[in-house]
């Protein structure tokens, strides 16, 4: 008796190679499947990224800054940027001088007269005298009040002070050190400056060498000048090194005096007594300062102490007008009021009133002008190539040349656009029209791409069935095909008038990046688009701009996803037909 | 053989020296054929004969085939179909077609029987429209089953009713003849019962054409069968003869079971 093993032999597909084969397989989809997660997480990330950088920026468009202050108008008052002048006299009556004056007027936004003549137009405006109004900022003192030159920062002040009028100047006298703060800054502001003196010695060190040795191969008067040269060096280093020095010797001795505060070292400012001064020389217990804002006559004696970091010179809004605006602000005369503006006004060169209407407006128009050009031009040409057209060389000749189409870069259609439409056809320049004509051409390969591919998608059998009852080629198309294609064609045509609606370079080669502050009321009007508006006011070196391009650009994307929404709906609707 | 010939009635279709080419394909080779009026007539044959094709002819559905080119007389009721004068989209509705998927259109029930009528605007009213979509779904057999939802979607009925659907659309347009490509082969075989019985009855009013790979079914519904091998017709006779004395050595193979 042979014993015979009762265990089969392992089969192809249950052996232990079997199973290596089986986990190798499995791993091979776990890491496809970690391989897609991660490629969806980049994504995201880069989407959220993007918007969040776009919609942080963009939200500071949401407010816009008012002052609140007296103002004589008469009834039929139509020179509204004297009002607005005489009431900025009349609020700073101590503003001497052209500068002060100037500086002033320059808290003020053009925007504040155009809002009194459009309510005098509306026949709201309040008339009288010294009527409380609301008037618009400029552009920097909203970014001044937004913090963007930085925020003015609270200094200790804990001694008590003492104010005494000298000459000009006012005397200020702590009994704590107080002004150590701006002493140190003084100080620093020194040392960066031996720095800098002690550099200057070093490159005329390196003139002295340099000439040291060119003297041998010299001779005659050119000797003579060489040597002159390199006596002017040294003297101008000796000088150098002694200012440097004494700078420093300055810096570090204990009590050094009041020390200057240039306006390139960060501004300080005192209240007191209802007024602003603004400190000019400085010791650790006393100061000198200059009154920016008078006193109000208010004899309380409590004080503070506040300095900007940003040197005088590093912004657009001056010591005085910051003196101002804290004054006022303190007062509460100054509010942050919802920006409507932004969206009913069209654009500026002043960033404060500028607008995104008239862009708005003008990217519909260019819209419609190409829907209604290429969607029926598209849809009926993949009608006709899928449904009608014989196959042969031609209509292969004319597929592969759309194809081509898809993929021309934009600006060339700009170009043509230039040639054909503006200069041939007498197109008017600027207009949505002429855009909407050159994105129409731009979009048509891509609806028609897509159309014929939804076309061709229509079961074959759903044609045999209307052939079959007596249906003709045009009944089968636009009863049964059209209908079930729509919604592919839908989806392409979403593609194409999304990529318009993003487009710039055609539109900027037909004239549509002028500047254009009127709202288009018609396809021939001049007009810009929505991302024209946004290259604009990217190119723009008003810093005030910079929000209003991120808000702009949110528009662009609102737009965007409502277009999309109504198209989306569209489709909806199409495929609930079963 | 005094039994089982049917009385004959007068030939509808009058084929001679049909040929159909497919770019370099001969698919059907010179046949000649009569088709009655008032009987069910079936085509059958191993897969790829012609017998498809030569459906097609019948309503000029290869028409919509670019490289299909068909030769020699069709006459129907005595006019070339191929004639220069004959509109093929009129001719398709007089000859009707259903085909071998049921392809209901993605529409309501109604729709899709009232969209025959409607294109050849064969009602005059919204009564007449009722009407004659009852009528065709009472002859098609499926009134009963979908009286209550005349409005939801035809593609949502069952296989078998979407079938009778599909013949419920086609006599809609009143044709004269109704061309049918397998209509039972995507069926299960209750169905299939349901729309033989179906296609027996309408054999009584029009002239029906039936191309089926079953050749009980022929056996069942047809008065008369043509038998095609490879593109050829090889025998046309009733069906009785077809299947109990069949004179071509090809004829008898195929019915015994013994190719095809």
């Amino acid at each position: 008796m042979t014993e015979i093993s009762m265990t089969p032999a392992p089969s192809i597909h249950t052996g232990e190679a079997a199973k290596a084969r089986l986990k190798k397989r499995h791993n091979a989809e776990k890491r496809l499947r970690a391989y897609g997660i991660i490629a969806i997480s980049l994504a995201a990330l880069a989407l959220m990224a993007l918007l969040y950088n776009i919609f942080a920026r963009a939200v500071n468009v949401r407010t816009e800054h008012y002052i609140t202050i007296a103002a004589d108008i008469a009834e039929d008052e139509n020179d509204f940027l004297k009002v607005v002048k005489s009431a900025a006299k009349e609020a700073f009556p101590f503003a001497s001088g052209r500068t002060q004056r100037r500086q002033v007027y320059g808290l003020f936004s053009d925007g504040a007269a155009d809002d009194m003549r459009n309510a005098a137009g509306a026949g709201t405006l309040e008339t009288g005298e010294s009527v409380e109004r609301r008037f618009l900022l400029s552009d920097d003192v909203d970014l001044y009040l937004r913090g963007t030159f930085g925020a003015p920062e609270e200094r200790d002040a804990q001694g008590s002070l003492t104010v005494t009028e000298d000459g000009k100047k006012i005397l200020l006298e702590s009994t704590a050190a107080d002004f150590n703060a701006a002493v140190g800054v003084v100080k620093a502001g020194l040392a960066a400056q031996a720095e800098r003196l002690r550099e200057e010695a070093g490159r005329q060190t390196a003139g002295v060498d340099a000439l040291t040795t060119r003297l041998p191969s010299l001779e005659g008067p050119e000797l003579e000048d060489t040597k002159a040269q390199i006596e002017g060096f040294q003297a101008k280093r000796a000088q150098l090194l002694a200012q440097a020095d004494a700078l420093d010797a300055t810096v570090t001795a204990q009590d050094s005096g009041r020390m200057k505060l240039t306006n390139r070292m960060p501004s300080f400012f005192v209240r007191a007594n209802g007024g602003i001064l603004k400190l000019t020389e400085v010791s650790n217990t006393t100061a000198l300062a200059k009154p920016l804002v008078p006193s109000d006559g208010t004899q309380t004696g409590a004080w503070s102490l506040f300095s900007l970091d940003r040197p005088e010179t590093g912004r657009p809004v001056k010591d005085f007008q910051v003196a101002l605006i804290e004054n006022l602000r303190a007062k509460d005369r100054i509010e942050a009021v919802t920006n409507w503006r932004f969206f009913t006004s069209s654009d500026s060169t002043q960033p404060e009133i500028a607008g995104i209407y008239g862009a708005l407006i003008g990217s519909m128009w260019t819209m419609l002008v190409t829907f209604s050009l290429a969607f029926p031009i598209g849809v009926m040409a993949a009608i006709y190539l899928e449904e009608f057209a014989p196959r042969n060389r031609w209509t292969d000749f004319i597929e592969v040349n759309i194809n081509n189409l898809a993929a021309v870069p934009s600006i060339v259609f700009g170009l043509l656009g230039l040639a054909v439409f503006l200069h041939f056809f007498g197109v008017p320049r600027s207009s949505p029209l002429a855009g909407g004509l050159v994105l129409a051409l731009m979009t048509l390969p891509t609806i028609i791409i897509a159309s014929r591919a939804s076309i061709r998608a229509v079961p074959p059998s759903i044609r045999s069935a209307a052939l079959g009852l007596g249906a003709s080629k045009v009944q089968t198309t636009f009863h049964h095909v059209l209908p079930l294609a729509m919604p592919g064609i839908l989806t392409g045509t979403i593609i194409g008038m999304a990529q318009a609606l993003g487009e710039t370079a055609p539109l900027l080669m037909i004239g549509m990046v002028a500047f254009i502050t009127a709202v288009p009321e018609g396809v021939t009007d001049s007009a810009t688009v929505l991302p024209v508006q946004v290259f604009n006011w990217a190119n723009a070196s008003e810093r005030a701009f910079d929000m209003r391009t991120a808000a702009a650009i949110a528009v662009l994307l609102g737009f965007l996803v409502v277009m999309n929404m109504l198209a989306i709906i569209l489709r909806k609707r199409f495929e609930r037909r079963w | 053989m005094t039994e089982s010939n049917p009385p004959l009635p007068r030939a509808k279709f009058q084929c001679r020296g049909v040929n159909v080419h497919y770019a370099t394909t001969h698919a059907i080779k010179d046949n000649d054929i009569d088709i009655y009026d008032k009987s069910v007539t079936s085509f059958i044959g191993p897969s790829g004969c012609g017998k498809s094709t030569f459906l097609r002819c019948l309503n000029r559905m290869n028409d919509t085939i670019e490289i299909c080119r068909v030769t020699g007389d069709i006459r129907l009721d005595d006019v070339d179909i191929y004639g220069s004068d004959i509109d093929p989209v009129q001719l398709r509705a007089r000859v009707g077609m259903v085909f071998q998927k049921p392809n209901p259109f993605p529409k309501s029930i109604f729709d899709n029987v009232a969209y025959g009528p409607r294109i050849h605007g064969l009602a005059e009213n919204r009564a007449d429209l009722d009407a004659m979509v009852e009528s065709s779904l009472r002859s098609a057999g499926l009134w009963d089953e979908v009286k209550d939802r005349l409005s939801s979607s035809g593609t949502g009925l069952s296989g078998g009713q979407q079938q009778r659907l599909c013949i419920a659309r086609a006599i809609a347009t009143q044709p004269e003849v109704l061309l049918m490509d397998e209509p039972c082969s995507a069926l299960d075989p209750i169905a299939t019962e349901i729309v033989e019985e179906l296609i027996s009855s309408l054999g009584e009013t029009y002239c029906v054409v039936i191309v089926t790979h079953s050749m009980q079914q022929a056996n069942r519904i047809s008065e008369r069968t043509a038998f095609f091998h490879l593109g050829e017709l090889v025998e046309y006779e009733t069906t009785h003869n077809i299947f109990n004395t069949p004179k071509d050595d090809r004829t008898i193979g195929y019915v015994s079971g013994r190719f095809g």
